[in-house]
């Protein structure tokens, strides 16, 4: 269903783009060709393959634009070499944006979507985030993974309406198992267990929708958020009965997220608060031990240039779970690992700019003192000449326990190198 | 008697000269006004297609094209800007925003169109460099005339152009800096030639109006540039396509525009 779908859309794109060259010679076309590799620095890594990304990638992007609205499409074709040696392609972006009277944008199709505050920490930001990329030296534009969506922006002289409505649940892409490895609820597996989830099935209230409402505060923008669908990731457990023992199935659990936010410039740099309940439907008052409970997520951030070419930022977050005693009883009976009732996370990124701003060093730590575990994110990226980039990195992990949210990658470490020629 | 004659002459002779000093500062700041507002205010809004060309101290070239909004909340007061980056393929599709504040904390954000991204940018430093270039924040926005005490120090001629020569010293301490000499057109009251001196009075930065063009009745720099002379490197700003009062809206200096281009304007 899927494939088709993608399949339509870019017959459909491709179709415009031939029509539109010939009319008029006014599509712009772009991109980039590159080469990424990296390995693991942990042997014991249980994955299908030592090299943690081996890929050489060309990115297309083709623009559009007239008098009635405009078309961007960004096509992407991998070659990975990872692995087995596969070739695959996916269309990043793909969409038609116009307006509608003076106050309405409309913008349908394939598309990345942001929205929030935190810096690589999401609160409302619910869309469809790709770790395998994140955690392999990709670069940033990869950690989001795109959506097909419509979206409608409303804007008044009070504020605006964002609506996003995605039809088809986009779940973020998590470590599989082949170049990265992942904890199963038992332990940290590989090749010899390739993850694998179910996602709802495809039903119009099954559908991702999701709400802003932003307003601009004197010099601080302040937003309401709401978003009904499910958890981005597969955080409970179904049984399957269909066949003669009954197998357990990773499922996406309903989500209502409820939530605000407000962002502006502080003390020389800039400031901002988000929070959000997350409201577990499958589980509304705890008593499910197969799904998750709800919560209440806080965060809070800074960032100021603290000297010439140099900035910093540090980030605070608190997770509070509700129901957290029926939790802890399920979780102990079950001889599972038991997470605190207050996660706390502090994070901090660090950019150094050099030799004219072309050398850029970077370090972005997550570290949380309750789960006792982080992740560590370092790179130097040169711009030897407009065209040519070239950057180096590594990822590292660490946690006490194989259970939490960093410590459960805590065999991925990995080093990359990467070689961009944008045209 | 004799006493008093003298002292009534030196009274007289002090008030005179504080006067006649007086005056001189009020043109000298009423010069460098008019400056800045021919400079960084032409007309009420503008747009133009900008190439800047930066050249590093091994001569190494790298190339921007981008495309800039302006608009004037009030001259000498208040600005928006906006900015669209073309080139190179790393930024392109980049957006940039600029609030000026003259008398407060300008406000910048950016839009990363390939995460979808919007980021306000905390601007505490005036001075860093941009988008990579030999000129900064400033250099680009305007250093208020109020900000340095201005001498005049003289005339003189720059291409057969007559200007004057200005020395401005920052009120506040300023890294790096310690006077800058103006050469200002008489007729257009651009600066033509600007020398920056560091503490130890030796020339580090040396800005030339390299074009001066009349466009739209505005008499405009069209090519600009900034050397890093203790350093090395140049950067090389050169403006086409200037129009002025476009009708420029003031919603087009938002984040809905940020997101969408206005491609009437850009394309």
């Amino acid at each position: 269903m899927m494939t088709q779908i993608r399949l339509l859309i870019t017959g459909l794109l491709l179709v415009m783009v031939a029509l539109t060259v010939p009319l008029k010679a006014e599509v712009l076309i772009d991109g980039f060709l590159q080469n990424l590799q990296g390995a693991r620095l942990d042997e014991t890594n249980p994955t299908a393959t030592e090299l943690t990304a081996s890929e050489t990638r060309l990115q297309l992007r083709a623009e559009h634009f007239g008098d009635a609205g405009e078309f961007f499409a960004r096509l992407d074709f991998v070659y990975d070499g990872a692995d087995t040696g596969t070739y695959n392609w996916e269309l990043r972006e793909g969409y038609f944006k116009f307006q509608l009277g003076s106050n309405l944008d409309l913008k349908f199709g394939r598309q990345i979507l942001t929205w929030g505050t935190g810096d690589l920490v999401f609160i409302n930001d619910v869309f469809a985030k790709d770790y395998q990329s994140f955690f392999t030296g990709r670069d940033d534009q990869y950690l989001k993974a795109p959506q097909n969506a419509l979206r409608a922006d409303y804007y008044t002289g009070l504020g605006s309406l964002s609506l996003v409505w995605t039809p088809q649940f986009e779940p973020n892409r998590l470590p599989t198992g082949r170049k990265l490895s992942y904890f199963n609820g038992e332990e940290i597996v590989g090749e010899s267990q390739l993850f694998s989830s179910t996602v709802p099935a495809s039903r119009f209230d099954n559908g991702e929708f999701a709400f802003r409402l932003n307003r601009t505060i004197g010099s601080f923008s302040s937003a309401l958020y709401f978003y009904r669908g499910f958890y981005k990731n597969p955080m409970g457990v179904e049984m399957d009965m269909s066949g003669s023992t009954p197998i357990p199935l990773l499922v996406y659990p309903k989500l209502n997220l409820y939530g605000a936010s407000i962002r502006g410039p502080m003390l020389g740099g800039i400031i901002w608060l988000e929070s959000g309940f997350y409201d577990s439907r499958d589980d509304v008052d705890g008593t499910n031990a197969q799904m998750p409970n709800s919560q209440l997520a806080g965060l809070l951030g800074f960032e100021r240039q603290v000297a010439t070419n140099l900035t910093a930022n540090a980030q605070w977050q608190v997770e509070y779970m509700l129901d957290h005693d029926l939790y802890r009883m399920q979780n102990e009976t079950a001889g599972m690992f038991v997470r605190d009732e207050i996660r706390h996370l502090v994070t901090s990124r660090i950019t150094k700019m050099l030799a004219d701003e072309l050398l850029t060093l970077s370090g972005f730590v997550f570290f949380s003192p309750t789960d006792e575990d982080m992740y560590v994110r370092l790179s130097a990226s040169y711009k030897y000449s407009d065209e040519i980039t070239l950057a180096a990195g590594a990822n590292i992990f660490d946690g006490k326990y194989e259970a939490t949210d960093f410590g459960r990658f805590q065999k991925n470490d990995n080093a990359y190198l990467k070689v961009t020629y944008g045209f | 008697m004799k006493r008093i004659t003298m002292l009534l002459t030196l009274t007289i002779l002090t008030f005179g000269l504080t006067i006649v000093t007086k005056t001189a500062a009020q043109n000298v700041n009423e010069i460098m006004k008019k400056s800045h507002l021919a400079y960084y205010y032409a007309a009420d809004d503008g747009v133009g297609d900008v190439t800047m060309t930066i050249t590093d101290k091994r001569g190494k070239e790298r190339v921007k094209e981008f495309i800039m909004l302006r608009i004037d909340e009030e001259d000498g007061g208040r600005q928006r800007y906006y900015t669209y980056f073309k080139k190179p393929s790393d930024i392109s599709r980049l957006t940039f925003m600029v609030h000026k504040v003259p008398d407060g904390n300008d406000q910048r954000w950016i839009y990363v169109p390939s995460v979808d991204l919007i980021k306000p940018i905390s601007a505490d430093d005036k001075n860093s460099s941009f988008v990579g270039s030999h000129f900064s924040y400033e250099d680009v926005s305007g250093r208020h005339w109020t900000e340095d005490t201005h001498t005049l120090i003289g005339d003189s001629t720059i291409n057969g152009t007559d200007v004057w020569v200005i020395e401005s010293i920052p009120k506040k301490e300023q890294k790096g800096l310690a006077r800058k000499l103006s050469y200002i057109a008489h007729d257009s009251y651009l600066p033509l030639l600007e020398n920056y001196y560091n503490k130890k009075d030796k020339l580090v930065r040396v800005f030339r109006a390299d074009r001066v063009e009349e466009i739209d009745g505005v008499v405009t720099m069209t090519t600009r540039s900034m050397e890093n002379v203790k350093k090395g490197g140049k950067t090389v700003i050169e403006f086409s396509n200037i129009k002025y009062n476009t009708g420029l809206d003031k919603s087009i200096f938002t984040e809905r525009y940020l997101k969408n281009p206005p491609r009437k304007y850009i394309k």
